[in-house]
């Protein structure tokens, strides 16, 4: 039997009860590859099954890198230099450097956080949940919340990847570079959880999803799964993420947060590209980099299919909507279809320019619909300021 | 050869770990499910940001260029986020300006009125030789972004004044602008007299602004401009050097009498402050009703620094004494780097606000600087233009 349609039989208490376990199982037969499920089913179990992002305590993941060391100093890679350098100079203090002064109201109508039509409201209506002006402020509040919590718990990951990274990777000048990331790393986890704490002052919980991603890459034992997973898929989402939010919020200090950030963003997909281009096309196996363009893949489905705001669904709605009516819902909101469209348009050309978008997965990505992404220009075509300008429909320079 | 570390206990981990995965799991099947939201531990930033702990700048962007004239432009700034920028009339902000490979640190006036809605704005004219005002007259441009400290300074607008009697000369007018138009539009029972002097009329700055806040409060704002060339009738000015006795003719022009609630705000070039001064305490005014806001040309200012070698400074800070070995910087630059919280806001001598007392020992200052003979004459000093040049003892008071 169909599972959706064993889902719709059952009783609403016990259906809300089973629903997450569907989700689970949905993922773990969605992967087809066995090596890839290898890498993403534990996780799953973890993340999914025992919530252990949620469980109200520390989460231990066992490290299985190698740290490695070149005692002869290297200069290995003059682009991952000029990176470092960049990164010196574009430091900026967290404390002083946004005005923290700034009055956040999240329910004032004069300077939305979020536009107005970032959800579908029209579809709660079409299944019976009446919100009068007050709560859609406070939903749409809400969500902001939730993104934003979601943005700190991926900063923490990226953070703690950034520094496994940093031991990892072989390129002696990418350890110089690294470095710097991990201050950007918790630079963003310091500006973050400040407006979380004191303008929002809400906090989510990890998202299941993405606690399997961090989950996976963190214990793998491999310095380019990790690189793939933290600088290209995360980052990526990062990027799309904060670029939507840039674009869409009037709240001044949020605007000016995401601004800064997204310009330290722009430099750590850039170095993902560097490692993983040198890396896939001349030190792997063609068997390697199957498995690793099979892993992204993978991955790209789940960040597009899975970034649901289930939290909020179960603060909110729990019992007038069911997961599947939820879905509907946020599938079909402009601000998180912006999200997407943002979020492929710089993952997939950053695939295609590290060599993980080969003839043999492309009519995979076509099928999903993300081959129209296949033209943009990667990471390292592209600065933080040109990003940004785009964002703000500025006319732009041409890249360099 | 691998060393496991510590089986045991590893194992105890991975069982509760075990356990707490079973709970989850089958709690989730009896219908309860974690708190979407995280309960949050107390707030660990409270309210306003915690002093710095380093002097550095926040970064300001320029909106608009405007020339007021052949030699002095205004900028108009943004600060990072939008926020409104908020100061008292007559304040200052500290620019730190790179040119020729060099951060120089400037004063610049914010000229707008301190009521809403007005766009914060500061005015800056050539100076003969100077390295800043030359490069942001001739460079300045919308998008450019500029870092900035404060708004600082205590030459401000007191508001329990009834008649307030400004002498500007030059791009003194920055500050007294924002004060007088500020009195005039907030204030509405105080009267304001302004007397502004120029060398000819295409120096006048804010021309046609001030003349519109004489043309919409005549009762309450009296103009007269001074100038040295080219005085006429059109200009409605009088000729002549803005002195001493200059001064004092306008005011009886204007029918002017002295009185307690007379306030005396005087901004401008070192000679004409010192003219000023001299007359208006000759005509009996008490020195405390008189307020002066001098700007040094930073060409002229004395430097000290690295000759002075390293002395050991004891630092008494909130309660405690920290010890400190100074190498040239200054007395703020060595506190804040080694953690003790200093109040300070324009970094450059000209707000007082890191004023502290030498309890021994000798520092020497950046000269001039806003410190009063009176302050020094207690043992003031300013930290942040303050160097220790023997072994000290410094108290930050709270």
């Amino acid at each position: 039997m169909d599972p959706e349609n064993l889902l719709k039989i059952l009783p609403d208490p016990v259906r809300h009860r089973v629903e997450p376990y569907f989700d689970a199982l949905e993922v773990m037969t969605s992967v087809k590859d066995p090596k890839v499920l290898a890498s993403l089913g534990p996780a799953s179990v973890r993340g999914l099954v025992f919530q252990r992002g949620k469980q109200g305590q520390p989460t231990l993941i066992p490290a299985t890198h190698d740290a490695y060391f070149d005692w002869s100093y290297p200069s290995d890679q003059p682009e991952m230099l000029e990176l470092y350098r960049r990164a010196k100079e574009g430091q900026w203090n967290g404390e002083t450097y946004l005005p923290w002064a700034t009055d956040v109201d999240p329910l004032d109508p004069e300077v939305p956080v979020i536009p107005e039509h970032f959800l579908n409201f029209d579809a709660f209506e079409e299944f019976g949940v009446k919100l009068d002006a007050r709560e859609r402020a406070q939903l749409r509040a809400d969500m902001l919340a939730w993104q934003l919590s979601q943005f700190l718990h991926g900063e923490q990951g990226a953070l703690l990847a950034a520094a496994q990274v940093t031991e990892a990777v072989q390129f002696f000048d990418g350890k110089l570079y690294g470095a710097t990331q991990v201050v950007d790393e918790a630079r963003h986890v310091e500006v973050f959880h400040r407006y979380l704490d004191t303008k929002l002052e809400k906090l989510y919980q990890i998202n299941d999803n993405l606690f399997v991603i961090i989950d996976a890459l963190m214990g793998d034992s491999r310095w380019d799964m990790k690189f793939l997973g933290m600088q290209i898929m995360v980052e990526g989402l990062a990027l799309g993420a904060f670029g939507t939010l840039y674009k869409l919020t009037k709240e001044p200090l949020l605007k000016e947060l995401l601004r800064n950030v997204i310009q330290d963003e722009a430099r750590h997909v850039h170095y993902g590209v560097l490692a993983l281009r040198e890396h896939v096309n001349h030190h792997l196996g063609e068997g390697e980099r199957r498995e690793r363009e099979d892993w992204a893949f993978e991955v790209a489905v789940l960040m597009r299919n899975r970034f649901r705001a289930y939290e909020v669904y179960e603060e909110w709605f729990e019992h007038k909507l069911t997961r599947k009516q939820w879905q509907h819902v946020v599938d079909t909101s402009p601000g998180m279809q912006e999200f997407r469209h943002v979020m492929f348009s710089r993952l997939v050309p950053n695939l295609r320019e590290i060599g993980l978008l080969s003839d043999r997965i492309r009519p995979h990505y076509d099928r999903v619909g993300l081959l129209r992404y296949m033209e943009g220009k990667a990471a390292h075509e592209v600065t933080g300021d040109q990003m940004l300008a785009e964002l703000d429909g500025r006319p732009q320079l041409s890249a360099a | 050869m691998r060393v496991r570390p510590l089986p045991v206990r590893r194992l105890g981990d991975r069982l509760r770990q075990l356990g707490q995965d079973v709970r989850f799991a089958t709690g989730r099947l009896r219908g309860r499910r974690p708190s979407p939201t995280i309960a949050r531990p107390v707030r660990s930033h409270r309210g306003e940001p915690r002093p710095s702990r380093s002097i550095q700048p926040r970064p300001v962007e320029v909106v608009r260029v405007v020339r007021e004239t052949p030699d002095a432009v205004s900028l108009y700034l943004r600060e990072a986020g939008g926020a409104p920028l908020a100061f008292r009339p007559g304040q200052f902000l500290s620019f730190d300006v790179e040119t020729g490979g060099r951060v120089h640190r400037r004063a610049y006036s914010l000229a707008h009125a301190a009521v809403p809605g007005r766009e914060a704005h500061v005015t800056i004219k050539r100076v003969e030789g100077g390295k800043v005002s030359n490069h942001l007259n001739d460079h300045a441009a919308v998008g450019m972004r500029l870092r900035v400290l404060g708004p600082s300074g205590s030459f401000t607008l007191d508001e329990t004044a009834e008649h307030l009697v400004l002498v500007a000369g030059g791009s003194g007018i920055t500050p007294i602008a924002s004060i007088a138009e500020t009195a005039l539009l907030a204030h509405p029972a105080s009267r304001v007299t302004l007397i502004y002097g120029n060398r000819s009329e295409a120096d006048i700055i804010f021309r046609e602004r001030l003349a519109r806040l004489a043309d919409e409060h005549p009762e309450r704002f009296r103009l007269a401009h001074v100038l040295e060339a080219g005085a006429t009738d059109a200009t409605a000015a009088t000729a002549g050097r803005l002195d001493g006795p200059t001064l004092m003719a306008r005011l009886e022009a204007l029918t002017h009498a002295d009185d307690a609630g007379t306030r005396y705000y005087v901004c401008g070039p070192s000679g004409m402050m010192d003219a000023v001064r001299t007359a208006l305490v000759a005509a009996g005014v008490p020195t405390g009703r008189i307020r002066e806001e001098r700007f040094a040309r930073p060409e002229e200012r004395t430097s000290v620094g690295p000759e002075l070698g390293a002395q050991r400074v004891t630092l008494r800070v909130d309660g405690r004494e920290l010890e400190l070995v100074t190498d040239g910087d200054t007395l703020l630059e060595a506190g804040l780097a080694a953690g003790a919280t200093m109040p300070f806001s324009c970094a450059m001598g000209g707000c007082a606000a890191c004023r502290v007392k030498v309890v021994e020992g000798q520092v020497v200052m950046e000269e001039p600087n806003c410190l009063t003979a009176e302050e020094r004459a207690e043992g003031y000093v300013l930290a942040c233009v303050g160097r220790a040049a023997s072994p000290c003892v410094v108290e930050v008071e709270g």
